[in-house]
């Protein structure tokens, strides 16, 4: 029982950081079918950027998260701009944008070597200790991960839902030539799509790097797991990429604590193969119908 | 058709065959040698990804277990390293089949995040390999040789064959012999009957279907059978090296190999060895800047996508028929 609730305090720590990569992976693939491989460098971004903040500007927690945010904005927007924009009407473009961003990933990876050096450093905002409940274990920061990537889902569910520029989002990922018919700035939507699913990249990264340690490469490993919620879930569905993040986190973590740890993606993986060959357009995908 | 003319095809086979003869650096044949190895590799990419349609990320993963099973052989059965360089071709084409089977039924976009993560599976699940199986008196080694890797699994033995002296000739010339046998099974698909099926489904699919072109069938076959190749570079890397390492399955060389298929110009099977060359070109002078490969790479990956749209050999095609253009209205004027 204990065994049982521990990984399940883990499982819902990393569920809810592969659930916010998720969902920022999702909507850029829902609003522009961009599948963004520069993710997990802008999840290291995050991660730098609320570390220098803490250490060089001497902020807060919250004010060095709100920065990391920020930066993570900024990277969505670049990446925009300097290569979803040009692509766009390119033949191809969903492979050429993968191709493109892993090469933007890779810049902004070395950049950040060359900065901070290839040495894993201590993210200075996570908290220590914990409580212990009848043998289980619930460090602080573990409440405080979940307690802010649920934050943060929520406002962006209403935000989504109830607002008129949520409701544009919608509308340009349901179909933009129809959006841009009503009068819905496409453009301006896929850059705010873009920013959006960087900050939330950058929000991944830094409650990534407050459990484990900042290093330059950090981000990939758990780019790929969002990615492959994703897929589970069936590529562009945001709330159905939630669902599969806390199923397949807790999973994971079961896999880590019975087996070791070093098996935990390779089980996940194996378990969303299954998965798609039984539902091939992902557990929440609609049926595939295919105009020829 | 080809053996009314000069067969201009094979004409490359000459300097090729010379080159290695008229140079005397160790360490530029090397680098020639590595050029066989990645040109073959590319080749059989560009089959898969260019002509097949099939977004695989996995080609680099296909290589490594060609190279791992043509090492495990020699080390753990003794077997002769050609014989294990067969084993290795055989596990790569049974590992693709395995990939194929489980990816295939995907489309796009799917198919490239299933086979990275395959991929990236393959080098966790071998960099994080402590487990002791060979043990001796003072080491512990596990059955991949985990992050250090496997080493005495045996080589060609060219240097008992031919002595000291032309011992990388032979290297070269098995290399090459390799990628040739690659390059006559890619024209060989692409004009054949699976090219051909491919340019149906491509040029109007609807109707390609409707006349009995099966997508899965056809793409399934060619990404088992590329891996022939494929398997047999990367046993041939595990024998000329005479170590393998998980560094072959880094994400890094999977993007400096598909920035190769990719500058060199997708679906060409003559773009993929230009972009062979220019990559080690561009590779050689960033070797200079240490700290700035990842982001060279990077940049060269972003250039290529942006600027060369359809690769040099794209760019190079564009060339010649636009001179052609300009010959033919300078004869009307």
């Amino acid at each position: 029982m204990q065994d049982l609730l521990q990984v399940l305090v883990s499982g819902l720590t990393l569920a809810a950081m592969y659930a916010l990569s998720a969902v920022g992976l999702s909507l850029c693939w829902g609003s522009m079918n961009v599948l963004n491989m520069a993710h997990g460098a802008i999840m290291v971004v995050g991660g730098y950027v609320c570390y220098s903040a803490a250490t060089f500007l001497g902020s807060g927690g919250p004010a060095s998260f709100a920065m990391a945010l920020a930066a993570g904005a900024a990277m969505g927007a670049l990446l925009y701009l300097a290569l979803v924009r040009p692509l766009r009407q390119r033949k191809g473009f969903e492979t050429l944008i993968i191709i493109a961003s892993f090469g933007l990933g890779l810049i902004i990876e070395n950049l950040i070597l060359k900065t901070y050096g290839a040495y894993p450093i201590a993210q200075p905002i996570a908290l220590e200790g914990g409580w212990e409940f009848e043998q289980v274990f619930v460090p602080y920061q573990n409440a405080v991960v979940l307690a802010s990537s649920s934050l943060i889902l929520i406002v962006l569910a209403l935000f989504l839902g109830k607002t008129r520029t949520g409701r544009a989002i919608r509308a340009t990922s349901i179909s933009a030539p129809a959006a841009q018919l009503q009068g819905v700035p496409v453009r301006r939507i896929y850059l705010l799509v873009m920013m959006l699913s960087g900050s939330l990249a950058a929000a991944s990264g830094v409650l990534l790097s407050t459990l484990t340690t900042l290093a330059p490469t950090m981000g990939y490993d758990p780019m790929l797991k969002a990615f492959i919620v994703c897929v589970a879930a069936g590529l562009g569905n945001a709330s159905g990429a939630l669902f599969v993040a806390l199923l397949l986190g807790v999973f994971e973590a079961a896999v880590g604590f019975y087996l070791g740890v070093r098996f935990g993606f390779s089980f996940l993986l194996a378990l969303v193969i299954l998965s798609l060959i039984w539902r091939p357009s992902g557990l929440f995908g609609g049926k595939d119908l295919q105009r020829l | 058709m080809m053996l009314k003319s000069f067969p201009w095809r094979w004409a490359w086979l000459l300097p090729a065959g010379v080159v290695p003869f008229v140079l005397d650096s160790p360490y530029f044949m090397g680098q020639l040698v590595i050029m066989w190895i990645w040109a073959t590799v590319v080749c059989q990419w560009n089959l898969v990804f260019g002509v097949a349609g099939i977004f695989s990320l996995a080609q680099l993963a296909v290589f490594a277990v060609g190279a791992y099973a043509a090492a495990m052989t020699g080390l753990y059965l003794g077997w002769s390293f050609w014989l294990a360089m067969l084993v290795g071709a055989a596990a790569s084409v049974v590992f693709s089949l395995l990939i194929g089977l489980a990816c295939l039924r995907l489309r796009g976009a799917y198919v490239a995040l299933l086979t990275i993560a395959v991929a990236q599976v393959l080098y966790l699940v071998i960099t994080t390999d402590t487990s002791c199986v060979l043990q001796n008196a003072f080491t512990c080694a596990s059955l991949t040789g985990g992050p250090r890797g496997l080493t005495d699994f045996g080589d060609f033995g060219f240097s008992s064959l031919l002595g000291y002296r032309w011992r990388m000739h032979g290297h070269y010339f098995l290399a090459m012999l390799i990628f040739s046998a690659a390059m006559v099974f890619s024209s060989h698909v692409m004009n054949g009957p699976m090219g051909l099926a491919f340019r149906a489904l491509r040029d109007n699919e609807a109707y390609a279907r409707s006349r009995g072109v099966q997508l899965f069938k056809t793409q399934l076959k060619v990404f088992t059978v590329s891996a022939v190749f494929t398997g047999l570079a990367g046993a041939f890397y595990a024998g000329y090296f005479r170590v393998v390492g998980a560094n072959i399955l880094s994400t890094n060389q999977l993007l400096f190999v598909l920035s190769m298929l990719i500058l060199g110009g997708l679906g060409r099977p003559w773009g993929a060895f230009m972009g062979v060359i220019a990559l080690m070109i561009i590779d050689e002078g960033l070797k200079e800047l240490v700290d700035w490969r990842l982001g060279g790479l990077g940049l060269t990956l972003i250039l290529g996508t942006l600027l060369l749209p359809e690769g040099i050999a794209g760019a190079w095609e564009q060339l010649r028929l636009h001179m052609k253009a300009r010959r033919a209205l300078g004869a009307t004027q």
